[in-house]
């Protein structure tokens, strides 16, 4: 069994302003290599709960265990090392005057030697494919590869978790399967890969641990397929599943399958074509 | 999480002072401000302080005042030590005694003690107003007397953009310790102003297109969604607060047995005592204020 990563014991969590329960006896475990997806409606306490793993926020009750260190005793800086946090915007993270020393901010703070970090740094600009950018100013870029040097920004950070939220918002094509091919890559490196996120293709396509959330609770953890079959959940979260995946379950000539991807559906429409034609042939 | 938000804003209530019109309470705070810089006599500062004290009790803001004063008061310290040392008067100074190069001076004790008396009388009632008034109708009650509207616009708005920028500090500062950061000292500054400054910049950029695409700026009268009217009450109050603000200044430019500098003598041990317990009032706030932020 893979090992585990991050441990939620009976996690609570009530924001002092008002008084707001937004996670309430929550337990989770997530484990290595696993690549799991955050979804719920705004407010239903996804944000909440991923800002616990890296100790931004402190469980008011309950017991959060990263990498066998109890969170609540431990700094965020601290954490930095275990679980790397990608915020939505990337403007919020990057500051530096240029990608290369953005890239190496995060393991200079780690207190790693001078060789390491340009090695760090080497290696995610081979990784995010970031060559041309070595010296342009992060706020000069384009946006999605401003998203792509925030991301690199803490893959130089090792961590074993990588919460990403938001990865594909705002994204062309081009980079939003760059994003896909980069989480695919994580876990291969051995991470954990956290995408809390709206984008239900994304989900659909990498994803292969989905956890539900609503009114700050967890109200399924299941696969993908699982969760998207199941229409009385997705209607009571407000979530449409991907197009191909409402095709799927609605066409009759189907049969009822929970599709998650064109190259799935184009597989089952020739099935059931050449199950539909040979019969006639025959006859 | 939330940073350390400044904690003068407006606190809901509905007290006869909350229910004023602005336009008294801003001309009282404003008449207030000139008599604190009328005079340096101790007592009358002192008067001054203790009425708005009952009025801060009047408007049931006592728990928000303290917070502004448990940051405001330990700062003002300084001033007493400060002057005590080197008076803001002029020459010659009494002196009291010294440690080593430092000489305190009677001149400076009466200074320091007016200054901290004069800071509290005149906060006190500006923080009665803030507090008590929605800023809208504080801005729309000076339209009324004639303040420009993009003058007027350009001071709500920036009032508005305080707790956005908080946020945005807030958020940009938990990026930061998520990627490790150091958090504290100068060090931190930089990653996290310069994400502040260029968001600012951006959405100012916005706002502007957006105002723009909204009419801003055209001719012809506008309408206001907050109405803000002047009763017979506001007008008392106003009248009597002007009055009394505006007489108590004129009075004590002219009486000049007011001027205690040369009569107020503090006895040695006395003014010794004050500028010890400044120092130290002002040096455990820094102390405490540092260790904070290395905490964070």
């Amino acid at each position: 069994m893979a090992e585990e990563k991050i441990v939620c014991q009976n996690l609570s969590h009530v924001y002092p302003r008002g008084k707001i329960v937004a996670l309430d006896n929550v337990n989770l475990t997530i484990r290595s290599q696993e690549i799991i997806g955050v979804i719920g409606q705004n407010g239903s306490g996804k944000t909440t709960l991923v800002k616990h793993f890296n100790g931004l926020l402190k469980p008011t009750s309950g017991k959060v265990i990263v990498e066998g260190n109890d969170t609540a005793k431990k700094k965020v800086q601290e954490l930095a090392a275990h679980v790397g946090y990608v915020f939505q915007n990337p403007n919020h993270q990057l500051f530096a005057k240029t990608v290369e020393l953005e890239l190496e901010f995060g393991p200079t703070n780690l207190g790693l030697s001078k060789e390491e970090v340009i090695e760090r740094r080497e290696k995610a600009i081979e990784f995010f494919g970031l060559q041309d950018l070595r010296l342009s100013h992060p706020y000069r870029i384009s946006f999605p590869l401003r998203k792509l040097v925030s991301m690199a920004a803490v893959y130089t950070m090792r961590p074993a978790v990588f919460i990403l939220d938001e990865p594909t918002t705002g994204q062309d094509n081009i980079t939003t399967r760059t994003v896909y091919r980069l989480i695919e890559q994580l876990r291969e490196e051995g991470s954990t890969v956290i995408c809390v996120a709206h984008d239900m293709i994304l989900l659909a396509e990498v994803v292969d641990r989905m956890i539900v959330m609503r009114n700050s609770h967890i109200i399924a953890d299941a696969s993908p397929r699982e969760v998207f079959a199941d229409t009385d959940l997705m209607h009571s979260t407000h979530i449409t599943p991907p197009q191909i995946t409402s095709i799927g379950l609605r066409w009759p000539g189907l049969g009822k399958q929970v599709l998650l991807s064109v190259e799935e559906a184009v597989a089952a429409l020739d099935q059931s074509s050449a199950a539909q034609s040979n019969p006639h042939q025959l006859s | 999480m939330q940073g350390v938000a400044i904690p003068i804003t407006m606190v809901a209530g509905n007290s006869y002072i909350h229910r004023l019109n602005p336009l008294p309470k801003l001309f009282i705070a404003l008449g207030v401000l000139i008599l604190s810089f009328a005079t340096r006599n101790p007592a009358i500062l002192g008067i001054v302080f203790a009425l708005g004290l009952v009025f801060v009790t009047a408007a049931g803001i006592w728990k928000s005042y303290l917070r502004v004063v448990g940051i405001l008061f330990p700062i003002s310290l300084t001033l007493v030590v400060m002057q005590s040392i080197a008076p803001a008067f002029p020459k010659p100074w009494t002196p009291i005694t010294s440690f080593g190069p430092f000489t305190i001076y009677q001149e400076g004790i009466y200074s320091g003690v007016s200054m901290l008396a004069r800071i509290f009388s005149m906060t006190t009632f500006a923080l009665v107003m803030i507090m008590t008034t929605h800023p809208s109708d504080l801005f729309t009650a000076l339209q009324k007397i004639g303040m420009p509207y993009v003058l007027n616009f350009i001071l709500t708005m920036t009032l508005q953009l305080i707790p956005i920028l908080q946020n945005e500090f807030a958020v940009v500062l938990s990026a930061q310790k998520s990627r490790g950061m150091k958090g504290s000292g100068f060090g931190a500054v930089l990653p996290s102003m310069v994400p502040v400054f260029v968001g600012a910049i951006e959405r100012v950029q916005q706002l502007s297109i957006s105002l723009e695409s909204r009419a801003f700026g055209s001719t012809g009268v506008k309408t206001s969604f907050r109405n803000v009217t002047m009763s017979l009450k506001d007008y008392v109050v106003l009248i009597l607060g002007v009055l009394a603000t505006l007489g108590c200044t004129v009075w004590v430019l002219l009486d000049k047995s007011l001027d205690w500098s040369r009569t107020l003598i503090f006895p040695p041990a006395l003014a010794i005592t004050v500028v010890a317990l400044a120092t130290i009032g002002f040096v455990i706030f820094f102390a405490l204020a540092i260790s904070y932020v290395l905490r964070a």
